[in-house]
């Protein structure tokens, strides 16, 4: 004869590591299971990108410092394709889960406002990674370039792809309507992305640009990832490497306190 | 003085208040939501210009007389404008259907064809308000000529109908976002970009060059644009009867499936 002994609480150490790992499945899951459209259409707009932008300017664009334009083109474009991703990947999971209501089951669960910073944070970059994968393939494919760094490759492509998918977060904890995010996406996402050197030189810039575009994080994730193919910088390596821990620091700790004091999430 | 139950509008041939209505009711959805529907692909359009000018640097780029910019400013507006009536229509009837809110329109007196003019007009009305708004966010930068307003406001209906004709061929069809977004992407946009929006299409291998004039969206780049500059990489003859014929192709389907309640009649 057995008791039915009702099942005790399941300690935690200082990591609910079962938690976090759920988290971050929901979240690769979520993109994965829409691969066509989270996956597949990246790629295909990418690939349409570097089509246009060979037939237009093939011509009267020969070299980038040096280098041949498409070379110079396809890991700006790759980057491009990685942090529109990652943004996207945790922006829309938060914001749907806040219309839907369903965001409570994120919130009731006890994970600590790390873990939930983390594992949101951690389907961001692999769903960046999966598309930068998934691009960068299918372009080598249509312009073999060189990979002079991988490290570098690397570096930058986990730092922006996180980078994004903080903001994300941020975007997805701030906004309650799906306009509002289109907007962020329309007028800060996009802009940054293209006009940070993913198709010309920084050099081409007016003076007052280019100093700007020297405080631009989207400016070093584009030039370092670049430089670790092509072995070619506009910009100082070391700057970016700084750039982009920092923005990342920073914005770790504003989703971090974001998620701490519940802001827009708890009543 | 009789207080009787209001006796049922009358009306002959046509419907015009409804179909008015419905026309007017397509085009504030979308006005209503600017930011998105047209300040958007204004930010965009601009990008694009900013992103070519700069990438050519000091380069030529100038295609027969034109410069590359005035060439592709006018690409990049009838993009715009058809990329924006084909999403007001499959948006508008996707989320009608998935809302259940399309007895709404199935209910009202409508014939099929009043549906579809009401759809398919009230889309194609506002990618023509995206348009005009892409163009003179434009203007400041770009010094546009215009050779043929004619062909100009031809194009730009013809075009911007034959995309919002498409989308409600779409919109009728699709069951869930998954089919609007992959339709947008795998078809709307990639036979935009490979049509001509960017460049002539005599930079494209000689099959590459066949492959575009049995293209419709083509001739309505290629055609608007020769609005502006005067200058036309195919046959403007032949674009003019593809368009109309290509608009009353879809217009004939998309009235059937009205018309049969296709995936929206039980």
């Amino acid at each position: 004869m057995t008791v039915s002994v009702p099942p005790s609480p399941r300690r935690l150490g200082p990591v609910n590591w079962v938690g976090l790992w759920t988290l971050y499945l929901k979240e690769v899951r979520r993109f994965a299971k829409v691969a066509t459209q989270t996956v597949l259409a990246p790629l295909v707009t990418t690939l349409l990108f570097l089509a246009i932008f060979s037939l237009a300017l093939g011509r009267a664009v020969d070299t980038i410092g040096g280098v041949p334009f498409l070379q110079f083109l396809a890991p700006g474009l790759v980057m491009m394709a990685m942090v529109q991703n990652a943004f996207a990947n945790t922006s829309s999971s938060l914001l749907i889960s806040k219309i839907q209501g369903n965001i409570v089951d994120v919130l009731m669960p006890p994970l600590s406002p790390g873990e939930l910073t983390l594992g949101f944070a951690a389907g961001g970059v692999s769903r960046g990674l999966v598309v930068g994968v998934a691009v960068g393939l299918a372009m080598w494919l249509a312009v073999p370039f060189p990979l002079h760094h991988p490290g570098f490759v690397l570096f930058h492509a986990v730092a922006a792809s996180l980078m994004l998918s903080l903001l994300g977060i941020v975007g997805g904890i701030w906004a309650e309507k799906f306009d509002q995010m289109a907007a962020m996406t329309n007028f800060v996402i996009t802009p940054f992305a293209f006009l940070s050197g993913t198709f010309y030189s920084v050099e081409r810039l007016p003076a007052v640009w280019r100093t700007a575009a020297h405080l631009n994080p989207f400016f070093y994730m584009i030039d370092g990832f670049r430089y670790g193919f092509i072995g070619h910088a506009d910009g100082s390596l070391a700057a970016g490497l700084v750039v982009m821990t920092a923005a990342n620091l920073a914005l770790w700790l504003l989703a971090y306190r974001l998620f701490a004091v519940g802001y827009k999430l708890k009543a | 003085m009789s207080a009787g139950t209001a006796a049922p509008r009358r009306f002959g041939a046509v419907n015009w208040l409804g179909l008015r209505t419905l026309f007017r009711r397509e085009l504030r959805r979308v006005l209503v939501e600017y930011r998105d529907t047209v300040l958007g692909p204004a930010v965009s359009g601009l990008l694009f210009l900013a992103v070519f000018r700069l990438a050519l640097g000091g380069a030529e780029g100038a295609d027969d007389g034109a410069t590359f910019l005035q060439f592709l400013a006018p690409g990049l507006v009838i993009f715009a404008a058809c990329q924006r009536a084909f999403e007001t229509a499959a948006a508008s009837l996707i989320y009608d259907k998935l809302e259940g809110i399309l007895a709404d329109t199935l209910m009202a007196p409508l014939t099929p064809v009043e549906r579809t003019l009401g759809y398919a007009g009230g889309a194609a009305a506002s990618g023509l308000v995206t348009g005009a708004v892409v163009l003179a966010a434009m203007l400041p930068f770009v010094d546009l000529p215009l050779a043929a307003p004619a062909a100009v406001l031809f194009f730009a209906v013809g075009g911007t109908l034959l995309h919002a004709l498409l989308g409600v061929l779409v919109g009728l069809w699709a069951e869930r976002w998954d089919h609007y977004s992959a339709s947008l992407t795998f078809l709307v946009i990639p036979f935009a970009f490979l049509s001509g929006t960017f460049y002539s299409i005599e930079r494209l291998p000689a099959f590459g060059q066949q492959a575009v004039t049995l293209n419709p969206v083509f001739y309505v780049i290629d055609g608007f644009r020769y609005g502006f500059i005067g200058r036309a990489d195919g046959s403007l003859a032949v674009g003019l009867a593809v368009v109309v014929a290509v608009d009353l192709l879809l217009f004939a389907a998309a009235w059937r499936l009205f018309a049969a309640g296709y995936k929206i009649k039980p």
